[in-house]
């Protein structure tokens, strides 16, 4: 593929997602693009490497928590924060990470659910002197408005948002295209086969698991920023199964399922919840139809029949 | 003056309670061919999947290029040149044939595939097909053509020609005679008549012992081995 196309099929979905801030409200366009990249971690995973995360909350929290911790006592550069977030995000997943990825995918999926569970309670009671407990860290007037694009502001936030959910999905394109990328791939199917040619298993869940909790964590300092508030609410146990639920119904594994997935997800809850008190059921209900027809999700399914449709339009 | 390859010393294996080989002795010299023979069950495979890391034995030696292999993780076993070719041709389904050999090339830093194809030219017509959609010979075309990447020192290859045509047993019968000269091959078989033409060493498993060592071109025959399943 040649370096425009690869651009261009990736700056497509993008262009489209900009499109939201025209014909839909601003608050709905900016957790679209923050639950894609929250989930995007989830979906890599879970759907190229094989490992299931009921704890992305835990590092949601991990990157928020840390850029809240800056901005009430450090400083206000939202950028800094940001990256921040970030760092502490790829510390916890090295740290722990070669604890967790050491076990099965069903283990695995527990081990970061009591993570959650954990950070949830340390944020809400054990270090509630720190955190202010259920009432959570206040900095939204203490930000310090940036030139350029001035992350105080929704508008521009939403912007910068969508050019580093733009940089993550180059990054994350980069990474299915390339070696590792098969790596991770071989290693779901067989791990045993990779181990044959002289990888190391180990390594490559390793390294997955720390690019995508660190996208998990940037999406948390993202989130901190955008709400200038932080609360024990963001890892809540309840909330766990949510980057899953999106990832598979975007399409596990697929490059844009987290972004169709986020649209989906973050639609259905904005129009239904109107309508209905217990919209979740219909999330529940369209998971076990995805399921049921072949667990591709709504890109999954659709992504083939597009190629198609564009290679026949193609002369 | 022929080296030793490999050497297996004392080597017993067991999965859990339940004893798999019991005190195996093999020698492995420099660029011979070496057959284990057996029936079903008797532990060919397990005494490859030993010697490529794949199990711990609970006692004995396995020695090659100096190093004591017990103990080394598979992917360590593998990074020194010993590479292993299992028995059931599962190839990555979801990568093509080209993502396939890139696997190999990435892990060895050998991206010359032209002894690949110069041994399978078919897979150069298949670069870009799903693995998944190969037939057998052609998987087992691309385990091994995966396998030689980087020049391995020792190739361990688990019944290459079970389930295979005629024309592919043929055709791997010439490339294993070929690979012969620059590694050393360790074949688990049950196809007698291949194993007689090629192996310069045979080994006959029962039970999780060796029952025979038959080191002599001339009593390397069919009906010999046969004596021993």
């Amino acid at each position: 593929m040649s370096a425009v196309r690869w651009w261009a099929s990736l700056a497509l979905p993008f262009a489209l997602l900009a499109l939201l801030r025209v014909f839909l409200p601003l608050p709905f366009a900016i957790e679209v693009v923050l639950v894609s990249i929250y989930t995007i971690g989830c979906s890599f995973l879970f759907g190229r490497v094989g490992l299931i995360s009921f704890g992305q909350p835990a590092y949601l929290a991990v990157g928020a928590y840390a850029a809240a911790f800056y901005f009430t006592d450090f400083g206000s550069n939202p950028y800094i924060g940001i990256l921040i977030g970030c760092a502490a995000g790829a510390v916890a997943s090295l740290l722990i990470g070669p604890i967790f990825v050491r076990l099965r995918s069903d283990y695995f999926a527990l081990v970061n659910l009591a993570l959650a569970v954990i950070i949830y309670f340390l944020m809400q009671k054990a270090l509630a002197p720190l955190t202010n407990g259920d009432n959570g860290m206040w900095f939204l007037t203490s930000l310090e408005p940036t030139p350029l694009l001035d992350l105080t502001r929704p508008d521009h936030f939403f912007v910068f948002a969508l050019l580093v959910g733009f940089l993550v999905w180059a990054f994350y394109k980069y990474l299915d295209g390339s070696i590792y990328g098969a790596c991770c791939l071989g290693t779901k199917i067989n791990e045993d086969k990779l181990t044959f040619l002289g990888y190391d298993n180990f390594s490559i869940r390793l390294m997955a698991f720390v690019i995508a909790n660190t996208t998990t964590a940037l999406a948390g300092a993202l989130y901190a920023v955008y709400l200038g508030f932080v609360s024990p609410e963001i890892t809540s146990p309840t909330r766990a199964v949510d980057p899953v639920v999106v990832a598979i119904l975007g399409g596990a594994g697929t490059l844009f399922g987290p972004i169709v997935g986020a649209v989906a997800y973050t639609g259905m809850k904005d129009v239904l919840s109107r309508i209905f008190g217990n919209w979740e059921l219909f999330i529940g209900f369209l998971l076990v139809v995805i399921m049921l027809s072949g667990e591709q999700g709504i890109w999954g399914t659709l992504e083939p029949q597009l190629k198609k449709l564009i290679m026949r339009k193609l002369p | 003056m022929s080296s030793a390859a490999l050497t297996v010393k004392e080597l017993h294996v067991a999965y859990g309670e339940s004893k798999a080989l019991f005190g195996i002795d093999m020698n492995t010299q420099v660029g011979e061919i070496v057959a284990c023979v057996g029936r079903n069950g008797a532990g060919k495979t397990t005494l490859l999947r030993t010697i490529a890391g794949f199990l711990k034995p609970t006692s004995g030696s396995i020695i090659a290029d100096s190093t004591n292999l017990v103990g080394l993780k598979a992917f360590a076993v593998a990074g020194m040149g010993i590479k292993y070719v299992p028995q059931d041709k599962k190839v990555f389904s979801q990568l093509t044939v080209k993502e396939n050999l890139e696997l190999g090339s990435y892990a060895s830093g050998d991206y010359n595939w032209t002894p690949v194809t110069d041994y399978f030219p078919k897979l150069k017509l298949l670069m870009d097909r799903k693995a998944g959609h190969l037939s057998g010979g052609e998987r087992q075309m691309l385990m091994i053509g995966r396998a030689i990447l980087g020049a391995p020192k020792i190739l361990l290859v688990d019944e290459p020609t079970e389930g295979l045509a005629p024309s592919v047993v043929g055709q791997l019968k010439e490339v294993f005679q070929d690979l012969a000269k620059k590694c050393t091959l360790v074949i688990v078989e049950q196809n007698l008549p291949l194993v007689c033409a090629i192996a310069d060493r045979v080994y006959a498993l029962n039970n999780g012992k060796i029952v025979a060592e038959l080191d002599d071109r001339s009593s390397i025959k069919p009906e010999i081995c046969e004596q021993y399943l």
